[in-house]
């Protein structure tokens, strides 16, 4: 009988058309021996980006172009999938960025231009929620974290109150509303990325010299690793760190990105890493015939290889060596 | 007297076209939703797909091969019903269960697997051959069914 999955034909079948368009190896290795910004640009022309770059006069602008392309995929890739409320999973992260921007805007000053678009709420919306401290459009976790910050801040004025609840908030409600709606590749996806941003989080804080309380407060809950297991190490060596590692899915992205972390003291190493790591998870998916895997992985690929044409148009206009670039640039998908 | 056997050899035709013909149905609605997507971004892929679609399309031809052959061999076409005994009738349904059963399941899996090349052909259009080999495989297993049906239907003593 046929079961349930077949849904997922008519999307899957368009993905895969889309994913052959995403950016291959060898165009990235042409951009990066590329001499200039203008010769990035010209590699793109040939590519999938050629319409939306045919608009662009200043390429300073770039950043505009990439925004946009992101929330297309986005928004196609919802529109096609027979269940978009997986598909809006993806994009919340972008409401938490825009909620982040216009908090501290509100209550640090702090003027930016950095809202994105591709989040599940217009930003005007989120704007005039935070305004009128009416969070009622929001998912609930998020709600609540809202309030939070809206009682809590003007009392402690921590800047850190708004990332930190947000944050938690954010993936307490990805890995519940993946749980209700009975997806275990994407609450794998939400766990090992909990996990990655806890190891971050704790080579920071260690590195900043802050205590185990501070670590407690900003680790967020959710992933594989257990919060005890993490705050043993604040009183250790790095290197420790890297050795309680070693049993774990991630002794690998340990060993080469806290040591690279250690010696050069960035983390650029280590968040390459990470991002790879989930590329090579969400892969698992990617040949599942009737499924949402292949939508879910492609949504990710689209946003790295946006990350990866900001990482080339930035290090080429700031003309890094192309060894430095070459370092930062993910693995691509396909 | 009349006896209940040519109404149970009609039973047997009915299910080897019906069943086997609601396995290519869905086999043939799955992939084809599979490759309108592809299509939608790729029209250049059309015949390519159409040809993946047809694949699961046969179950239904045998299902019908195997009905038609009870309805003329019990003289509902071609000639007068004949009154065949419960025995007699029973036979024909038996003969008539490979293909229906065969055809359901392996029109439903052959789909499944057609609209997984749908995705292969998307990526490399040069594969399409192997593609179709991977659904073929599946086809084996309806022809063995449509052979036992046939088999047992020229067997039945009419006597």
């Amino acid at each position: 009988m046929p079961s349930d999955d077949t849904i997922y034909a008519y999307a899957v079948g368009r993905t895969r058309a889309l994913e052959k368009r995403l950016l291959e190896k060898s165009q990235i290795e042409r951009m990066i021996e590329a001499s200039s910004a203008e010769d990035v640009i010209k590699v793109l022309s040939e590519s999938d980006y050629a319409n939306a770059l045919a608009d662009l006069t200043d390429i300073y602008d770039f950043e505009k172009v990439l925004q946009s392309e992101l929330q297309k995929s986005l928004e196609l890739i919802k529109s096609i999938s027979p269940k978009p409320e997986l598909i809006a999973l993806m994009a919340l992260r972008y409401d938490v960025h825009n909620l982040k921007v216009i908090f501290k805007a509100k209550y640090l000053g702090i003027k930016s231009d950095l809202i994105v678009p591709a989040g599940t709420i217009a930003a005007p919306r989120l704007q005039s929620a935070v305004d009128e401290e009416d969070f009622r459009d929001l998912p609930d976790r998020l709600r609540k974290a809202c309030e939070m910050i809206t009682e809590g801040f003007p009392v402690s004025r921590d800047p850190q109150l708004i990332d930190i609840n947000l944050d938690q908030a954010l993936f307490e409600q990805l890995l519940h509303d993946a749980k209700r709606l009975n997806n275990a590749y994407m609450e794998g996806l939400f766990s090992r990325q909990v996990d990655l941003i806890n190891l971050k989080t704790l080579v920071r804080v260690k590195r900043m010299g802050l205590d185990r309380e501070f670590l407690k407060k900003a680790l967020i809950s959710g992933g594989f690793l257990a919060h005890d297991r993490l705050t043993v190490f604040i009183d250790e060596p790095l290197e420790s760190l890297i050795t309680g590692l070693s049993m774990s899915q991630y002794s690998e992205l340990a060993a080469e990105g806290i040591r690279d972390w250690i010696d050069k003291g960035t983390a650029s190493r280590l968040e390459k890493l990470a991002d790879d790591y989930i590329t090579g998870y969400l892969k698992k998916g990617k040949w599942s015939p009737f499924g949402v895997e292949p939508l879910i992985g492609y949504l990710w690929a689209k946003e790295i290889e946006i990350k990866n044409i900001r990482l080339l148009m930035v290090g080429k206009i700031n003309k890094l060596p192309s060894e430095a670039i070459r370092e930062r640039i993910r693995d691509v998908y396909i | 007297m009349t006896e209940l056997g040519l109404e149970i050899a009609l039973l047997g035709a009915a299910l080897a076209v019906g069943l086997a013909g609601i396995g290519s149905a869905i086999g043939v609605g799955i992939v084809g939703q599979s490759a309108a997507g592809l299509v939608t971004e790729d029209p250049d892929k059309f015949g390519q797909t159409l040809l993946l679609q047809a694949l699961p399309g046969t179950q239904g031809i045998y299902g019908l091969l195997a009905g038609f052959i009870i309805m003329q061999q019990v003289g509902i076409i071609g000639g007068a019903p004949l009154n065949l005994t419960i025995a007699q009738g029973y036979a024909f349904f038996m003969a008539a269960l490979p293909i229906a059963i065969v055809g359901l399941v392996s029109g439903i899996y052959q789909g499944r697997v057609s609209a997984s090349a749908v995705g292969l052909v998307a990526k490399r259009p040069e594969e399409l051959g192997k593609g179709i080999v991977y659904a073929v495989m599946v086809e084996t297993y309806a022809v063995l069914a449509l052979l036992a049906s046939i088999m047992i239907l020229f067997g039945i003593d009419l006597g």
